[in-house]
């Protein structure tokens, strides 16, 4: 056998070994994590939570091409939402799903709001403008004590209930979590490739010419914009519901950088990139727990690292999830 | 009344002066390499910081006496900041330096993270009281207050701004940094050492945002690891508002930030009956950061780059 | 069924780079755009497309006011055009270059893509056949897949076209098509330029190479300092002596040489030689 039919023969099975391996690992990880200790239990919804929000601001970041560093912000909205209309602080108690829905729109219509202004620009100005309003909701969310209770925040939030079946151990929410995260990563997956999608890589490679050949750029990038929003701020809602107390100390810049940092370090505008790049930056902290407060220095020491030496992430941008199906499937 | 008047304008200047030490900064990195140096901020921390030890061993150690501790340990502590930013650039940034540009913005932010966490492991995550640089005299200029502080501030901050300015405009690398923020590709092709104005940027930035940092501390007597985020930002408003890529631009920016904050402070809560208290006074700054990007994103001197003539592609 | 320039101009700043520009284009054909460089060429095509602002005068494409609109709109009214500079989007496949040219047309369409697969799978055969069917002309079929920024120079520039042509525009504008292309490609071009004419659909091309302009053009109009010189067939304009001396310089300017000249040499005493 020559050297190029040997490799011939090896190359479909050693690209279907990758896709076995993350399929495996990812079947024994769900079904492993109902039987833990809940304090891992927690650590895999936090883990699930931020890969949903990577999941949304992928859209604007890795599909579309905008750098967007106030995300945090929609994340806020979705948390108080669930905290101003399940708590005693108006003593309003809505349900849970009910609560869901508006969070969803709310989130929507904000970053349709922020949208507005801000996406004329471009690139690194919209990258500060952004981070901006993401410090703007922050100080408002501090000082605006008779609604959001500032410093202090929310707490004492009522247990969530779906259909009279209650969501508070840490175990219920992985499971809605992890329902959630499936939802949103096929929606966010279906939407890159619908020619909404198209048009979005259209604006990345070269804003001008996506106008030239008729696209809507302002209205394409809005609805990036709201998509995003929507899921950060569903997001939100659940961290609020598992929580049961929100306060701004959640909502910093530095939460903002770490989706981006997600995003960045598992590849751009790649599913599975977020899903790498989240349990490299949320699972190595907790590995690290030992050395405390050295795990955030790591981190950044480790974020430059890897920009320099893979900027283009960990995970390579053609291994998207048509790759690892089509190596599961072995077609 | 007049007296208010002039005690707020002596704050605004003396805060205007600062913020623009650190503006310039922004206004040189983006100038030569077209980045967002998100890291700077943390120059101006790690001034404070270092000031603070160098003096502790200056006064404790080496037993020096005040006056010139003081001074001393402001100018090494710049020094070495200037030098610290030539090792990040080294380190962080050159690598990346053909790659998008997107990538440096982030490494920077990976910087950022380093520096605020590396100081809080060192020096601990609570503020600190910081020793006052100046004198403390208190003068009445008819009927405001004005500290000997504040005069000295002034001066520190003109004498270095003056500095650079006659570096910028009358010396060789001066002239060699200004041909490389023109255009980086053309002033390789003439034989400029490019990386030795980049070099330079990154040394002459950090050394005047520490030195702000050394006075921002010095003022309000107070230093924590995280203060350079907030006065970071509002730096780089005042480098966009002036015009990014300026120098002149970031100075008159960074007034002009300075008297809006020190006069939207005192107007806010008078205007709104109280609805708005002072603590909206950086939502005020970033809201002036968003409408001066949006009516005009080259800024009050910045080079008026019509729409038409920028061809965009993509950054990442 | 015309595109039509009225009074058009263009200044940037003090500089006027367009001057009071009148003309008419008529479907079926194809019009060259000629003149030395700065004469404006590429400022009339990328007025038309709404990359640039129209100072004053209008454009209007059968009675219809093109020059208030957006970039986007003006390529929804059937305005397509290609780039001196490529401007493919170099990080989708080739056949993804296209097909992102149907947004307008399909994008309501995009929620029912993302719930019902079988609906996005079908309408997505129907894009893809009719891009192929492009492809196919361009001969680009066999790099369907491949990412356009690595495509040779010369396949990009015919992606373009393709992509310019994708979604039948009414209006064809083609700045400089053939710069940096070999022989072959050039004729290559100019075939497939001149299989693509059609009764209602205009052409504009911009081109420095004038072989291509004289075979491919029925009509050329010559720009010089920002004003229409000149309009006529290939035939006329070569034998235009103003033409000639748009490229030459103006008359004026060789006169003054020849005095200069004539001044200098009387100077050092050289004797000028009488002509016959």
């Amino acid at each position: 056998m020559s050297v190029a039919e040997a490799r011939t023969a090896v190359r479909p099975r050693s690209s279907r070994i990758v896709p076995l391996l993350v399929f495996a690992i990812t079947i024994a990880l769900i079904v492993a994590t109902p039987f833990l200790p809940n304090y891992y239990v927690r650590v895999v919804n936090s883990l699930l939570i931020y890969i949903l929000l990577g999941i949304g601001l992928n859209i604007v970041i890795g599909y579309t091409g905008l750098l967007d560093l106030g995300f945090v912000a929609f994340y806020a909205v979705g948390a108080y939402t669930y905290a101003l209309l399940a708590s005693p602080q108006f003593d309003l108690h809505l349900p849970f799903l009910l609560i869901l829905v508006i969070a969803a729109c709310l989130g929507a219509i904000t970053g349709i709001l922020l949208g507005i202004p801000v996406l004329r620009l471009r690139g690194d100005y919209l990258a500060i403008v952004t981070l901006g309003f993401g410090e703007i909701i922050r100080i408002i969310i501090n000082n605006l004590d008779w609604l959001t209770g500032g410093p202090q925040g929310i707490a004492r939030l009522d247990k969530a209930s779906i259909l009279g079946l209650q969501i508070a151990r840490p175990v219920d929410f992985f499971w809605l979590l992890l329902v959630v995260v499936v939802v949103a990563g096929v929606v966010a997956w279906r939407l890159e490739h619908s020619i909404l999608g198209k048009a979005w890589a259209a604006i990345r490679e070269d804003q001008d010419a996506a106008r030239g050949v008729g696209i809507n750029t302002t209205n394409a990038k809005l609805a990036a914009f709201a998509t995003s929003a929507t899921i950060g701020s569903i997001a939100g809602a659940i961290f609020g519901a598992s929580q049961r107390f929100v306060s701004p100390e959640s909502f910093t810049l530095q939460e903002s950088v770490l989706i981006v940092l997600m995003i960045v370090v598992g590849g751009i505008g790649n599913i599975l990139g977020i899903v790498a790049g989240a349990a490299i930056l949320i699972l190595l902290p907790e590995v690290l727990r030992e050395f405390a407060e050295w795990r955030i220095l790591f981190l950044g020491l480790l974020m430059i690292f890897l920009i320099i030496v893979r900027p283009a992430g960990i995970v390579p941008r053609s291994f998207g999830p048509e790759k690892l199906i089509r190596g599961l499937f072995g077609k | 009344m007049l007296g208010n008047l002039i005690q707020q304008t002596v704050n605004a200047l003396t805060i205007g002066s600062i913020y623009a030490l650190i503006a310039l900064g922004y206004t040189m990195v983006y100038g030569v390499l077209r980045m967002i140096n998100f890291a700077h901020g943390e120059m101006f921390m790690l001034g404070a910081y270092v000031a603070f030890l160098l003096l502790s061993m200056l006064v404790g150690d080496v037993g020096m006496a005040g006056a010139i501790a003081l001074a001393m340990a402001f100018v090494i502590a710049i020094f070495l900041v200037g030098a610290v930013g030539v090792g990040i650039e080294r380190v962080a940034y050159k690598p990346l330096r053909n790659s998008t540009r997107l990538a440096p913005m982030l490494s920077s932010l990976g910087v950022s993270l380093s520096l605020v966490t590396g100081i809080q492991i060192l020096a601990g995550p609570q503020p600190v009281a910081f020793p006052s640089f100046f004198p403390v005299v208190r003068y009445e200029v008819m009927g405001g207050t004005i500290t000997s502080m504040q005069i000295g501030i002034l001066v520190a901050a003109f004498v270095l701004m003056f500095g650079l300015h006659f570096l910028v405009t009358r010396s060789r690398i001066g002239i060699i940094v200004r041909a490389v923020s023109e255009s980086r590709p053309t002033a390789q092709l003439l034989g400029i050492n490019v990386n030795g104005a980049i070099s330079m940027v990154f040394f002459v930035g950090p050394l005047l945002g520490a030195a702000g940092g050394i006075l921002y501390a010095s003022y309000y007597g107070i230093m924590s690891p995280t203060m350079g985020a907030v006065i970071g930002l509002k730096a780089f408003t005042a480098a966009i508002l002036g015009g990014i890529g300026s120098i002149p631009g970031a100075m008159l920016g960074a007034f002009i930030l300075a008297f809006v904050e020190v006069g939207g402070t005192a107007l806010l809560p008078v205007i709104t009956h109280g609805v708005l208290g002072t603590e909206y006074r950086d939502v005020l700054t970033f809201a002036i950061l968003i409408l001066v990007l949006l009516v005009r994103p080259a800024g009050i001197l910045g080079e008026a780059v019509s729409e038409e003539s920028v061809v965009y592609k993509r950054e990442f | 069924m015309t595109l039509v320039f009225q009074s058009l101009r263009k200044e940037y700043g003090e500089v006027v780079a367009i001057d009071d520009v009148s003309t008419a284009f008529a479907p079926g054909m194809i019009h060259g755009v000629i003149g030395p460089n700065g004469a404006g060429k590429s400022t009339l095509i990328n007025m038309t497309a709404g990359s640039y602002t129209v100072s004053s005068g209008s454009i209007t494409l059968d009675g219809k006011r093109l020059d208030k609109l957006k970039k986007y709109q003006i390529a929804n009214s059937g305005i397509a055009r290609t780039y001196q500079n490529i401007r493919l989007f170099d990080q989708m496949t080739v056949i993804e270059n296209l097909e992102v040219c149907f947004y307008p047309a399909e994008v309501a369409g995009t929620w029912k893509e993302v719930v019902w697969p079988p609906y996005a799978t079908a309408r997505r055969q129907r894009r893809r056949e009719k891009c192929m069917e492009i492809l196919r002309f361009f001969d680009l079929q066999g790099y369907a897949e491949v990412d356009a920024g690595g495509l040779p120079y010369g396949r990009q520039r015919m992606l373009e076209i393709a992509r310019a042509l994708i979604c039948n525009p009414r209006v064809l504008l083609l700045d400089e098509p053939a710069a940096g292309l070999n022989h072959h490609e050039t004729a290559d071009l100019t075939a497939k330029l001149t299989a693509l004419r059609s009764p209602d659909r205009i052409m504009i091309v911009v081109e420095h190479d004038m072989d291509l302009v004289m075979t491919l053009c029925d009509s050329i109009i010559v720009m010089h300092h920002g004003k229409l010189l000149f309009r006529g067939t290939p035939a006329e304009v070569q034998a235009s002596a103003d033409v000639q001396l748009a490229y030459l310089g103006t008359a004026n300017d060789i006169d003054d040489i020849r005095a200069a000249a004539q001044d200098r040499r009387a100077q050092l005493g050289i004797r000028t030689r009488r002509r016959s």
